[in-house]
């Protein structure tokens, strides 16, 4: 019995090694028994220069470094910049209006304490390319591919 | 009626789409929007988590062009996370899979050939036979599916059908067993009956909230953002966060404790001491609504019979429990004192007094929510219940705020898994296969011969990777998951079982994942708003959407492939001989007429569907299957206190929070006045046992089945972030989420790092007594372990960390531990 | 004791019979030397990251995933690059200060984490003002306003420092806050609104 088990799984290893040698996983391309070289460890884009949003109700990905900005109970920090009454001095984009609603719409004085947290909605962008193609088709691709 | 349907949603995507452009909407004020830039908006739940968040999906030209958080949904209110304002790309990775694929060399089918396209016929052909001869070579257990939480409604139960009711075998598991076991277990054995009692209306209510293992702020953001508005605006209220690693949800902490991998158990024990030392039991409510049983102990970890740690065992597996009284569990945890617990855990003494407080205090309403860190454990199930514990003693539960809370992982955990029962020991409505009464009910809600269905429980989703290997289960359907990447010991057990060659491997997906290159055959699967679907989400509400876009190529839902793979069977060559003779009017019949053409599924016709909407499955197969499955599956709740609205409904509102009883939804189960089950004058009622009485169990710590020594000296803890959902299948493909998060890292402790001569950046091999990867060093990320402990996402299937981790399980809910089990670091 | 102290006294009173006049000045010149040099080893000391970390061992485990620990070139800060003045007089002054702190040590009004947390917005406000009223000099030690490249800079960096500090208007500590240690509860602080 125990041989008949380690003698399958001999072969199934085999057998890994051969078929899996085609990979059709494309986020990986490699064998599943292989181990590959890790990727090196990103930058990220501090650019400073905006990116186009995928459509309007998108959340703008951040166009420069974030490390080590503390955004906790006692300080936030994007919004040292951000904030409207910070945003002359800093020049850097106010942050949009539906960020002063409540959860029931109405206007606040300030910023809502639901949208305090800014990175569970806006990620900074590593200098990397994509994995594969995205075919997502923009609303004004669409509208010029009707026109015609 | 048809017309005032769609006069709805015309209203409602004015609405939406004004409100989302920041103007408030006169309800016909159209001239907003000219006729060239109309979009069609429909609304969704989420793909990704257990939060079940609404989503505005906008359609044009059978192409999804935008997504936002839907301002009428009561659960998210306009918001998404940065995944779910993703969504409208998840579908667009160039390639999506859109035709079968089989292993061929020179033609034909073989284990070792090359993936070739085929037609839907030939792959139905060749799993046919295979199917075929699994079952008559070992009967109904020679065939498997592994299915998933990420599973609608009704691909589940379809698929549910076909395995018990077809193929009279129980080796059908989703994958919510590596996520929702654990809580499922922990519900069954405290309360008896499945699913929190409290919602997320306690998110606004709690005064205080405390996160035993979760990460909320990255894994239920929009959750945490309810957190967060309401501890900011409301200073009284206090958060603490508990984890063996300093993570996203720290920022918000009040009490933040980093505890040692296994000892929340003690903890748990010490506040159930704290608050009867302290005087601080509600002996009223203790007195009326519960009763005290002393669980076995010593229990094993659910390891193969053969492995050491199993055999040293007392009670392997054992769930048993005998009474006893409330002196009797006072005694059993008076061992718990804070020394002591201070001790074994490394939480300061200060600390632990203020946790235990904000259970003890009559005054404070206090919210524990768990997912992950607590489900994922090797006493999950005994975790559940010491949480419910601390709850039942002060009487905190049921009532606004007051709410022992189970956070879900996945979109349908509760909904499709746990509801309907795709786990193999159950059937719809928390019924077991094992209870002959509930088979009974079974065969009859499901126009079955008496007597069909399988008494035994099939196998769970680790058995399952170990009966592959073995060769146990020689066919093998998995639908909606990448068990590949995500099981543990993927070296030791799921590929040898997968690349056996007694074994034939089928994976339904949209995209080409490992589990899929580990595979024999694969179906191409619609996904998302490419099906009508239904999800339900952690506080027991379902939320139905419609088809928007046609599903690429040859794509199909797995429901449709389920149902149309079913017309393969005869009775005659599936069922016993013996039933038939009795039963001679379901001779000769395919399984598609017994399960799916039954009289009740087809009963619904084309004309009942929502205009202005597409709908391939019930297209093809002539009538409102989605409809039909629904009805009967919701027949098995109904009156059980697991009561859903009717299926039209559903499409028109944000859902609604079982049990629904004449349309009104219930927000707090087990409360008079609440629950429409309770009967008058019993103030609370635990109705899922017998005596109305639910359970604090007596049980002890256990430690880990393994944990660091000289030579794996780490700790290993394994999870998600907050860009990528599970294996990374379809965040991966979005450019955005991907340049947020590319590759997975190991995250440890800068002092770590420096003792082993590493540094941030540098390669290295994180290696167990089971495999190995290589990654690389992050010291100064947003996750910050602790000396002596490591974390590594497992959303990269670059680096598969699941060769690392053990596949040791509770062994009372067969969930999986991938939080603890000992690693080395080392330089590669 | 006290006749010990008197026999000594008259020793050291006594003119010397037995030494010369030039001994005596080259050999208070050497002694003098080498008190000198114990006396600054003694205060480099508790300049050291050693001794700062003895006691502040929460502060020094929140500097490290920080750039002024770790970063690409390896020039680092340690805790009295910025804490200690570099000038001699301006030293011994924030010296004689931190006996002041060390007698708050000994008294035990910070000897918990929480005591610290509960502080820790006066202690920072101490140091913020500090360095508000000497321009921030102890950044301008290594960050030398004269030899910045604004081209290297990032966009919003190199605007803030060609307009706001290049006038003076602004200082170091004024944007820079919380760059190597967790800030405390910033309600009320101008800038953090």
């Amino acid at each position: 019995m125990k041989i008949s088990i380690v003698t399958t799984v001999i072969l199934a290893l085999g057998i890994a090694a051969g078929s899996l040698a085609q990979n059709i996983a494309t986020t990986r391309n490699a064998a599943i028994d292989v181990e590959l070289e890790p990727a090196k460890m990103a930058r990220v884009d501090n650019s400073d220069i905006k990116r186009k949003r995928a459509y309007p109700m998108q959340p703008p990905t951040i166009p420069h470094k974030v490390d080590q900005y503390q955004v906790d109970l006692n300080a936030n920090k994007c919004m040292s910049c951000h904030s409207r009454r910070r945003s002359q001095d800093s020049q850097a984009p106010m942050v949009s209006v539906t960020h002063y609603q409540d959860r029931d719409g109405n206007f606040l004085a300030d910023i809502s304490t639901r949208r305090y947290f800014c990175q569970q909605c806006h990620v900074t962008q590593d200098t990397v390319k994509p994995l594969l193609a995205n075919e997502f088709v923009d609303i004004d691709e669409i509208l010029r591919r009707d026109s015609e | 009626m048809s017309s005032t349907r769609r006069d709805f949603i015309k209203a409602n995507a004015v609405a939406t789409a004004a409100a989302a452009a920041g103007i408030t909407a006169s309800s016909n004020a159209t001239n907003l929007i000219t006729t060239d830039t109309k979009l069609k908006w429909s609304k969704a739940p989420c793909r990704f988590c257990g939060t079940g968040c609404s989503i505005n999906v906008a359609t044009r030209d059978n192409r999804v062009v935008a997504t936002h958080g839907d301002i009428k949904s009561p659960v998210n209110k306009g918001l998404a996370c940065i995944k779910g304002y993703f969504l409208s790309k998840i579908m667009y990775g160039e390639d999506r899979l859109t035709q079968p694929m089989l292993r061929k060399t020179d033609g034909k089918y073989a284990k070792d050939g090359e993936f070739t396209p085929v037609s839907w016929d030939e792959a139905f052909d060749i799993m046919e036979v295979k199917f075929k001869a699994a079952l008559k070579e070992k009967g109904p257990r020679g065939v498997g599916m592994f299915g998933s939480g990420q599973w609608t409604v009704w691909e589940g139960y379809a698929a549910s059908k076909l395995y018990k009711a077809g193929f009279l075998s129980n080796n059908i598991d989703p994958n919510a067993r590596h996520c929702m076991a654990s809580a499922v277990g922990g519900f069954m054995r405290t309360f008896g009956i499945d699913e929190p009692m409290g919602c997320y209306d306690d998110l606004e209510a709690a005064d205080a909230f405390v996160l035993w293992g979760s990460n909320m702020a990255e894994m239920h953001p929009i959750l945490w953002t309810r957190i967060t508005d309401r501890r900011l605006s409301n200073p009284h209220v206090n958060v603490a966060v508990l984890s063996t690693f300093e993570h996203r949800s720290f920022e918000l902490a009040d009490l933040p404790v980093i505890f040692t991998p296994q000892t929340d158990m003690a903890m748990l024990n010490y506040i159930a001491n704290y608050i009867i030392q302290n005087d601080k039991v509600n002996k009223d409510f203790v007195s009326k609504h519960v009763n005290f049983r002393k669980g076995a102990a010593d229990i094993g970890y659910g390891l193969r019979p053969e492995n050491p740690l199993q055999q040293k065992a007392e009670n392997p597996d054992s769930g048993a429990s005998e009474p006893m009284s409330f002196e009797e569990f006072a005694a059993f945890v008076a061992d718990y004192d804070e020394d002591s617990v201070s001790k074994l855990s490394g939480v300061p003494v200060k600390q632990l007094r203020a946790l235990a407080e904000m259970y003890a205090d009559p005054d404070i309403k206090v919210m524990s929510l768990w997912t992950m860190g607590v489900n994922q454990h090797t006493r999950g199930v005994w975790v559940n219940n010491m949480l419910y514990n601390v709850h039942l003693l002060t009487g905190k539960i049921s009532e606004p705020g007051n709410s022992p809370f189970s956070l879900t992982g996945q979109p349908s955990a509760c909904g499709t898994a746990r509801e309907v029962g795709t786990f193999s020991h159950r059937l719809p409505a928390d019924m077991v296969v094992v209870n002959p009464e509930h088979r009974k009910i079974a065969e009859k809600k499901w126009k079955l011969p008496e007597g069909i269905l399988p008494d035994w429980n099939g196998s769970h989703a680790v058995k399952q990777g170990r009966d592959l290997k073995d060769s146990k289960i020689n066919a093998y359907w998995v639908q909606v998951n990448n068990n590949v990447q995500a099981a543990p010991n993927l070296n030791g057990e799921t590929l040898p079982g997968y690349r056996n060659p007694d074994n034939f491997i089928v994976v339904s997906d949209a995209y080409p994942t490992v589990t899929a290159q580990a595979a024999d055959l694969i179906l191409p699967s619609a996904m998302w708003v490419e099906k009508e679907g239904a999800f339900g989400n952690a506080e027991r509400r379902t939320q139905f959407w419609h088809q928007m876009v046609d599903a690429p190529g040859e794509s199909k839902s797995d429901m449709w492939q389920v149902v149309e793979f079913s017309k393969r069977f005869t009775t005659d060559e599936v069922w016993p001989a013996d039933i038939l003779d009795a039963n001679p009017e379901y001779k000769g019949k395919t399984l598609f007429d017994v399960l799916y053409a039954n009289g009740q599924v087809d009963r619904f016709p084309l004309s009942d569907m929502e205009e202005g909407y597409a709908n391939h499955e019930a297209e093809d197969f002539g009538f409102y299957i989605q409809k039909g499955l629904f009805e009967e599956y919701a027949a098995f709740g109904r009156g059980k206190a697991h009561d859903l609205d009717d299926f039209d409904n559903y499409h028109q509102n944000r859902g609604k929070r079982w049990p629904v009883v004449n349309g009104k939804e219930t927000l707090w189960r087990f409360k008079e006045g609440s629950d429409p089950y309770v009967e008058a004058g019993s103030d609370f009622q635990f109705y899922g046992k017998p005596d109305g009485k639910a359970v604090v169990f007596a049980l002890p710590y256990e430690p880990a089945p393994e944990s660091p020594d000289e030579e794996y000296d780490l700790w290993l803890s394994t999870g998600r972030v907050l860009e990528h959902w599970h294996s990374g299948s379809m965040t991966r493909r979005v450019p955005e989420l991907h340049k947020a998060v590319p590759s997975a890292v190991v995250y440890m402790h800068p002092e770590d790092a420096r003792k082993r001569k590493l540094r941030r950046g540098d390669e290295v091999k994180i290696i167990s007594r089971r495999g190995e990867i290589r990654t690389r060093v992050e010291t100064r990320g947003r996750n910050k372990p602790p000396q002596g402990l490591v974390f590594v996402p497992w959303f990269d299937s670059a680096q598969l960390i699941n060769k690392v981790t053990l596949d040791a399980t509770d062994p009372l809910s067969k969930q999986t531990d991938f939080k603890k089990c000992a690693i080395k670091v080392e330089k590669a | 004791m006290i006749d010990l102290i008197r026999r000594y006294w008259r020793t050291i009173s006594r003119p010397s019979k037995y030494f010369s006049l030039g001994f005596l000045t080259l050999g208070g010149f050497v002694m003098g030397i080498m008190f000198w040099g114990g006396f600054n080893t003694a205060m480099e000391f508790t300049n050291s990251e050693t001794f700062c970390t003895s006691c502040h061992e929460n502060l020094y485990e929140e500097l490290q995933s920080t750039i002024h620990f770790t970063n690409r070139s390896g020039v680092r800060a340690i805790c009295s690059s910025c804490h200690v003045p570099h000038d001699w007089t301006d030293k011994i002054a924030r010296k004689m200060q931190a006996s002041k702190e060390v007698w708050a040590f000994l008294m035990g009004t910070i000897n918990t984490q929480e005591k610290f947390l509960a502080r820790r917005r006066h202690l920072a406000e101490n140091e913020w003002a500090r360095l508000k009223a000497n321009d921030s000099l102890e950044c301008r030690n290594c960050h030398d306003f004269e030899y910045m490249d604004f081209t290297w800079q990032s966009t919003r960096a190199s605007y803030q420092h060609s307009t706001a500090l290049a006038s003076g208007e602004k200082t170091c500590i004024d944007c820079h806050k919380g760059i190597a240690h967790r800030l405390p509860d910033m309600s009320g602080v101008e800038g953090w609104d």
